[in-house]
């Protein structure tokens, strides 16, 4: 285990390096063509589908300060995760896995998803604190939204993925690591530990509802 | 005055007694007062130590009583998205208020004081949202229950007389008397939805050991009282639930911060 996990550091930096360089560029090109994606309109309630995730209305606060709903990641997949940024171990590791995921799929098709992490911690993780850990881990694109959202919404959101979690008395979060995959009509299609290290299964749920 | 004192202290115990036993209308809400208890299960910090943890508790307001049918029904005529033919697939599974079988699909007359049963955690946290409440805690419904340890044998006693018997037909809420709170049917009525019935109750041992059973092995030996089976019982039976299950004996009551 201790080896794997020094592999996995090890990855993350070069990882981390690597993003400042070319893929930074591609990320930077990405965001020019797809600036105004991510103001969609609330979809009509009586045209989502009744299975689902996007039945859930609370409203999130993204990292840049704009609220949205759920339903407005519709029209494409969603890679979805449950965080927060105080976490040391498991958090950077799901992120990490979920930026493989970004990596293994075809440049055409990564920017037709959605990256979404949505915060345990509806105290501590504000959009700047959230804005801050979407840098330390090199994620510019515009595809990822990072979501502060009341407490009533993340246990809604949780109790939808299936996510267990406690906040403990030191203020920290003892919650599953799930990544789960929505289709474009926010129906969850596919879910994995997100401490698995192989993302080869995820990759291909992903890649087969971009057909 | 000495003729009238016996009086007034009748009519005291006669009020009393009024109070405790009559019904009790679901807007009906007590401050349940600040206090602490042991949970079940030990915090992460003491697993170790052999005394338990006291959680402290904040005041907060509890429905006296569950959610009735007639309430219940009272939310869905005004939240149609509630109804039976409408709720949405992703917040429950196919026994949604499999109880209400008249062809509007609404809750029989006979039942109307009885508890709402056959709802899933989204229905019930909707209720509470439409009532400008929330659905009470893990640790506060856990709290009230211990009502203080007054009387804990005999109310351990009682819920386990419970747990035994076989499904019955349900009765009126409030039938019974009221625990020292001021609360009614904790026991011996339904089993009930609470916010974070989704949290982590399993000792941390069992975690790291990334053992996924959660009540098997040394697991239950991290409990804080192991002859509490009731307890032992009810945190099972969290555990299992997800957020769409609907069960013939699950309902819940809501809450209110103190502020």
């Amino acid at each position: 285990m201790k080896t794997n996990l020094k592999h996995q550091l090890l990855l993350s930096l070069l990882f981390a390096c690597s993003a400042l360089s070319g893929r930074f560029q591609a990320f930077a090109e990405d965001h020019e063509h797809h600036h105004h994606e991510t103001s969609l309109a609330t979809p009509d309630p009586a045209t989502v589908s009744t299975d689902s995730v996007f039945n859930i209305t609370d409203s999130w606060t993204a990292a840049d300060g704009k609220t949205f709903q759920l339903g407005q990641l519709g029209g494409k997949p969603t890679v979805v995760a449950m965080v927060y940024t105080s976490c040391q171990y498991v958090c950077p590791l799901t992120v990490q896995n979920i930026k493989r995921i970004e990596r293994a799929l075809p440049a055409a098709q990564a920017g037709k998803v959605n990256f979404a992490l949505f915060s345990f911690d509806p105290q501590r993780d504000t959009p700047a604190k959230l804005a801050e850990f979407a840098k330390l881990h090199a994620i510019t694109s515009p595809s990822w939204v990072l979501a502060q959202g009341s407490e009533s919404a993340v246990r809604k959101l949780a109790v939808t993925l299936g996510i267990k979690y406690k906040k403990v008395q030191s203020g920290d979060y003892e919650h599953d690591a799930t990544i789960s995959i929505l289709d474009s009509k926010g129906v969850v299609r596919f879910q994995s530990n997100a401490m698995n290290k192989d993302i080869h299964d995820a990759t291909e749920a992903l890649k087969a509802l971009l057909h | 005055m000495k003729t009238r004192q016996p009086t007034f202290i009748s009519a005291l115990i006669l009020s009393t007694a009024l109070i405790s036993t009559a019904a009790v209308s679901a807007e009906d809400m007590v401050l349940v007062p600040e206090g602490s208890f042991t949970p079940f299960f030990l915090k992460k910090d003491n697993a170790n130590s052999s005394s338990a943890a006291a959680q402290a508790i904040n005041a907060f307001w509890l429905d006296a009583t569950p959610v009735t049918n007639r309430k219940f029904q009272a939310f869905v005529n005004k939240h149609p998205a509630w109804h039976k033919s409408n709720i949405r697939k992703i917040f429950t599974d196919s026994h949604y208020l499999a109880h209400w079988q008249n062809t509007q699909g609404s809750a029989d007359t006979a039942d109307l004081d009885k508890p709402v049963v056959n709802v899933s955690w989204f229905a019930a946290e909707a209720y509470c949202e439409a009532q400008d409440k929330r659905l009470p805690s893990t640790d506060e419904w856990e709290y009230a229950l211990t009502d203080n340890g007054r009387d804990q044998e005999n109310l351990q006693k009682q819920i386990i007389n419970w747990y035994s018997v076989p499904n019955q037909e349900l009765p009126a809420v409030g039938s019974k008397p009221a625990n020292g709170f001021g609360i009614f049917d904790l026991v011996g009525l339904i089993w009930e939805w609470t916010a974070d019935f989704n949290s982590y109750m399993a000792p941390p041992d069992s975690r790291n050991s990334g053992d996924k059973n959660l009540f098997c092995g040394s697991g239950s030996l991290n409990a804080s009282n192991l002859g509490d089976y009731a307890a032992f019982m009810r945190y099972s039976y969290r555990e299992s639930l997800k957020g769409n299950f609907t069960g013939r004996n699950l309902g819940f009551r809501c809450a209110k911060d103190a502020k």
